[in-house]
C-alpha cells in the first residue's frame, strides 16, 4: 500500500510537544503590545519566549506606559532586539498616558482606599511616588549596556495595529501584555478591525486572588473599551491562574542560567539567580506574561477555559478598575440559581483560562530559554 | 429594532480606509514638544484670518449646530480648514449627509469634511436608558441625541428635509477626523483654533494619540457644563470620559460656553421690539439661509405660537471665535467631569482659582462678618491636581451678539 508522500511531512506524533513548524506561512502572526519593563520582568521574559519560538511571526512591538513610562520601555525593547539579533522587528511607541487615569488620582485613591483585596495589589507602576518622569530615559544596565542603534518607528502604535489587522484580515493575534490603551484607541478609531482580529490575549483581573491587577486599574476605561468590543475570540489570563506558577519554582532559574545562551543566560543570572541567592526569602513574581506567550505558542498547555462575560468598574473610587464576571452558560431553569439575572447588558465575552499543565509549561519555558538564540537569517 | 453597537461593529466593513503614517515628534530620544504657551489671548494679528477646525455633531436640518456652521461659513475672518463630525445630536453618518449637502447649497464644496467617532468612548444607549430609569434625567427634557428612540441605528441615513431635498454629490475625505486634527495642528503650530460643538470624542482621540498637539492649539472653544441652569449639558454627558480628557489637557486657552450663559439668549428672541431675529433673517437673508429660517423657524412658530426655541449655544462658540468682544466678562476656573457611572455621570465640577485670596485679610472685621466670611484656607485644600484650567465666559453683550448673528445671516452668501 502506497502512503501519500505529503502525509509523511505531517508525522506529528514524532515531533516534540510544542506545535512548531518551520514553514513560514504556518507561523502565527502576532502583534506584541506590552508595557515592556526592563531589565528583566514578566514582560521581558515573555518577549524572549516569543522571539525564541519558531511558530511566531512577530509583526511588531508596541509599547504602552504602565510598569514603566513608554519611552523607557521602548529603550529597553529596542536594545533587547539588538542583543537578541532581531533588529528587523519594528517597534512602535504607544500611549504614554492612560486614557483618563492620572498619577495624582492613582495616589489619592491609594491613600483613601488602600490596596486591593487579598492580593495586596497596590502596585502603581510608573505612577509610583518616586518613579521617574514621563519623558526621562535612564541608561540601561548590563547586559544592555547602552541605548540601541535602531530607532522606534514614527507611526503611532494604534495606527500600526489598525493598518496591520486590515492588511491581514482574520490572521492577526493581538497580545496585550500591558494596559489596553493602544488597543482601545485603535478600536475607537477603526471599529471595523474588531471582527477581523483572530484573537486577543490579555492578562488582568481575577476572581479569587484579587479583583484587579495593574494592567486593568492603570487604565480602566481602556480595559472597558477593549473587553466590551465583540472580538471573535478573547482569551484572558487572570491573576488566579498566573499565581499558580512563580519564577522561583522548580529550580528553573538555575537550569536556565546553566544551559541558556547569551544574552538570555546573562539576564537570568543577573536579575533572577543573584537576587534569589542573596535573599532566599525573596518573593518572585507570578508568570502572567509568560502564560500569555505560552498560550500564543502552544494553547494545548492549558487545560481549558470558562466561558464568561466580563466588565470593568470605572467608578472613580476604591473599586476603579475592578473586574466583574458573569457565567456565560447560565440559564434560567428555575433551579437554585434562579435568583440570578442575565449578564450585564454591555459586558464583553471572554474565555477565562482555568488551568495549566505545570509540567508542560515548565518544559516549554525552559526549552525556549535554553535553545540557540533565534537570530534573524540575514 | 435599532442596531446595537455590537451588531454594528460586526457588520460594518473596512469603510474607514486610511491609516497613513504621521510624523511623531515625540519619538524616542528627540526633545519634547514646544513648552506651554502662556495662557492669554490667541496670538493672531487683528484683521488676519483665524484658522479653525470645526468639530461638530451637525444635526440637521436646522438648529444650534447648523446655525453655528452657517456663522462660521459667513464670517470673513475665519479660514475653515475642515469640518470634523462626531456622533452626538445625531448619528455621524446622518450628520455627514446634512453637512455635505449644506456645503453644496452654500457653494462651499472646497471645505473638506472628515468622518469622526461613531460612538462615545464608553457610554451606551442601553446604559443611558437604565440610568434614566434609575435616576431620572439630567434635565427635564428628554433629549438623548443619537440615542433618541426615534433615531435608527448608526448606519441608517434618512432622506434630507427641505431645502436640502437630496443627498450631496460631494463626498467626505478618507482620513479619520482625529488624524486630520493632528495633522492640521502640527502643520500650523500655534495657529489652529478648535471649535468643539459636539461631544469631545474626536478631540480626546487626537490628544490620546498625539499629546504633543495640545500646546500647539492657541484656543479650544467648548460648549457644555454649567452651574445654575444645569450642572451638565448633552455634549458632556453623552461622552463624559472624552470630556474629562479634553478639559483636563493643558491647552494654552480653553474657553467654555456654559449652559448658564447660553440660556440667556434663544433663537426666537427679538432683535427689536416686536421683531424676532428669525423673522428678520427669513425676510432679508439670501437663499438658502432665508429658506432654512422660513421653513424651520418662522413657519413652525406660525403653527405653534408657544414653540420653545433652543438656547444659542453653538452660536456663542462661533461668536467667541469671530468676535470675542461680544463677551464682556470671563473668569479662569478649574473644572473636571464626573465619570463615575451613577446619577452624576457627566456632571461638571468647578473650583475657583482665587481661593487663596481672602478679601479682607489683614483688616479688622466685625464679629458678624467673621461668621459669614470664613477663610477657606482653614479647611480647603484647593482643587485636585488633575482638574483642568479653563476660561469660563460669564457675561455677554446681548445686543452686540444678536447684531453679529443677524448680520452674518443676512449678508450676501460668502462663496468659495
Amino acid at each position: 500500500m502506497q502512503i501519500p508522500s505529503d502525509l509523511l511531512a505531517h508525522s506529528a506524533m514524532f515531533s516534540p510537544a510544542p506545535q512548531t513548524s518551520s514553514a513560514p506561512d504556518s507561523k502565527k502572526k502576532l502583534i506584541y503590545d506590552q508595557d515592556h519593563r526592563g531589565p528583566l520582568s514578566t514582560d521581558t521574559v515573555a518577549t524572549l519566549m516569543l522571539l525564541q519560538a519558531d511558530n511566531i511571526d512577530l509583526l511588531g512591538i508596541c509599547t504602552v506606559s504602565c510598569d514603566m513610562w513608554a519611552k523607557q520601555e521602548t529603550a529597553y525593547a529596542l536594545r533587547l532586539l539588538e542583543i537578541m539579533g532581531r533588529p528587523e522587528i519594528p517597534v512602535f511607541i504607544g500611549a504614554q498616558e492612560p486614557l483618563l487615569n492620572t498619577k495624582a488620582e492613582a495616589q489619592m485613591r491609594y491613600q483613601m482606599f488602600g490596596s486591593r483585596s487579598l492580593g495586596n495589589e497596590g502596585y502603581l507602576g510608573c505612577f509610583a511616588k518616586d518613579a521617574p518622569g514621563r519623558d526621562e530615559v535612564t541608561p540601561l544596565p548590563p547586559p544592555y549596556n547602552r541605548f540601541a542603534q535602531i530607532k522606534a518607528q514614527p507611526e503611532p502604535a494604534a495606527d500600526f495595529i489598525i493598518r496591520t489587522i486590515r492588511a491581514n484580515p482574520n490572521e492577526v493575534t493581538m497580545y496585550c501584555g500591558g494596559p489596553m490603551t493602544n488597543l482601545a484607541i485603535a478600536v475607537m478609531l477603526a471599529p471595523d478591525i474588531v471582527p477581523i482580529t483572530k484573537e486577543v490575549i490579555f492578562m488582568g483581573g481575577g476572581i479569587h486572588h484579587s479583583t484587579s491587577s495593574v494592567n486593568v486599574y492603570f487604565d480602566a476605561e481602556a480595559a472597558k473599551v477593549g473587553f466590551r468590543a465583540p472580538w471573535p475570540k478573547f482569551t484572558l489570563v487572570t491573576t488566579d491562574l498566573a499565581e499558580q506558577v512563580h519564577m522561583q519554582d522548580d529550580g528553573k532559574v538555575d537550569d536556565i542560567v546553566e544551559r541558556a545562551h547569551s544574552p538570555i543566560a546573562d539576564l537570568f543570572r543577573q536579575y533572577e539567580q543573584k537576587p534569589q541567592r542573596a535573599n532566599p526569602q525573596r518573593h518572585s513574581f507570578r508568570m502572567p506574561d509568560e502564560m500569555m506567550a505560552a498560550h500564543a505558542i502552544d494553547p494545548s498547555i492549558f487545560t481549558g477555559y470558562d466561558d464568561m462575560y466580563i466588565d470593568i468598574v470605572t467608578h472613580n473610587d476604591g473599586h476603579y478598575g475592578d473586574t466583574s464576571f458573569w457565567d456565560a452558560n447560565w440559564k434560567d431553569e428555575g433551579g437554585e440559581l434562579s435568583w440570578q439575572n442575565s449578564p450585564s447588558i454591555k459586558a464583553g465575552r471572554v474565555q477565562v483560562l482555568n488551568g495549566i499543565d505545570k509540567k508542560r509549561f515548565r518544559e516549554l519555558f525552559t526549552d525556549l530559554m535554553t535553545r540557540p538564540i533565534n537570530r534573524s537569517k540575514s | 429594532m435599532s442596531t446595537t453597537r455590537r451588531e454594528f461593529i460586526k457588520t460594518v466593513g473596512a469603510a474607514i480606509a486610511s491609516s497613513q503614517i504621521l510624523p511623531e515628534p515625540t519619538a524616542l530620544c528627540t526633545p519634547p514638544a514646544a513648552p506651554l504657551l502662556a495662557p492669554g489671548p490667541a496670538p493672531f494679528p487683528a484683521g488676519a484670518k483665524r484658522k479653525v477646525i470645526y468639530d461638530q455633531d451637525n444635526s440637521g436640518p436646522f438648529g444650534t449646530d447648523i446655525l453655528g456652521t452657517l456663522m462660521m461659513l459667513q464670517a470673513d475672518n475665519v479660514d475653515l480648514l475642515g469640518i470634523t463630525l462626531v456622533t452626538g445630536d445625531a448619528w455621524m453618518k446622518q450628520e455627514m449627509a446634512y453637512t455635505l449637502r449644506l456645503l453644496e447649497l452654500m457653494g462651499r464644496t472646497d471645505i473638506p469634511v472628515y468622518a469622526g467617532a461613531e460612538f462615545p468612548m464608553l457610554n451606551t444607549k442601553e446604559e443611558w436608558q437604565l440610568r434614566r430609569q434609575l435616576y431620572g434625567g439630567h434635565r427635564l427634557d428628554p433629549w438623548m441625541g443619537a440615542f433618541n428612540r426615534a433615531n435608527g441605528g448608526p448606519a441608517e441615513t434618512k432622506p434630507l428635509q427641505p431645502p436640502y431635498d437630496r443627498f450631496a454629490n460631494m463626498t467626505p475625505q478618507q482620513e479619520h477626523a482625529a488624524r486630520f486634527i493632528i495633522k492640521a495642528v502640527r502643520e500650523n503650530p500655534g495657529q489652529v483654533t478648535i471649535y468643539a460643538g459636539g461631544p469631545l470624542t474626536n478631540l480626546a482621540l487626537a490628544i490620546a494619540m498625539a499629546p504633543d498637539i495640545v500646546p500647539l492649539v492657541p484656543e479650544v472653544v467648548i460648549m457644555g457644563t454649567g452651574f445654575h441652569v444645569f450642572t451638565s449639558a448633552f455634549n458632556i454627558f453623552f461622552d463624559p470620559e472624552s470630556a474629562r480628557k479634553v478639559l483636563r489637557a493643558a491647552w494654552p486657552k480653553c474657553t467654555i460656553v456654559t449652559v448658564d450663559i447660553a440660556e440667556e439668549i434663544h433663537e426666537g428672541d427679538e432683535i427689536a421690539p416686536g421683531r424676532r431675529m428669525i423673522e428678520e433673517i427669513a425676510s432679508r437673508a439670501q437663499s438658502p439661509i432665508s429658506d432654512l429660517f422660513q421653513l424651520h423657524a418662522v413657519e413652525p412658530l406660525r403653527r405653534n405660537p408657544n414653540m420653545h426655541f433652543f438656547r444659542m449655544a453653538d452660536e456663542m462658540i462661533a461668536a467667541q471665535i469671530i468676535d470675542s468682544g461680544v463677551f464682556t466678562k470671563s473668569e479662569p476656573m478649574y473644572v473636571d467631569i464626573c465619570t463615575t457611572p451613577g446619577p452624576r455621570y457627566g456632571d461638571s465640577m468647578f473650583w475657583p482659582t482665587n481661593w487663596q485670596d481672602v478679601p479682607d485679610a489683614g483688616k479688622s472685621v466685625s464679629a458678624a462678618d467673621r461668621r459669614v466670611f470664613v477663610d477657606p484656607r482653614q479647611f480647603y485644600l484647593g482643587p485636585p491636581p488633575s482638574a483642568g484650567l479653563v476660561n469660563v465666559l460669564q457675561e455677554i453683550d446681548h445686543d452686540r451678539f444678536k447684531k453679529l448673528f443677524v448680520d452674518l445671516m443676512t449678508k450676501p452668501i460668502r462663496r468659495a
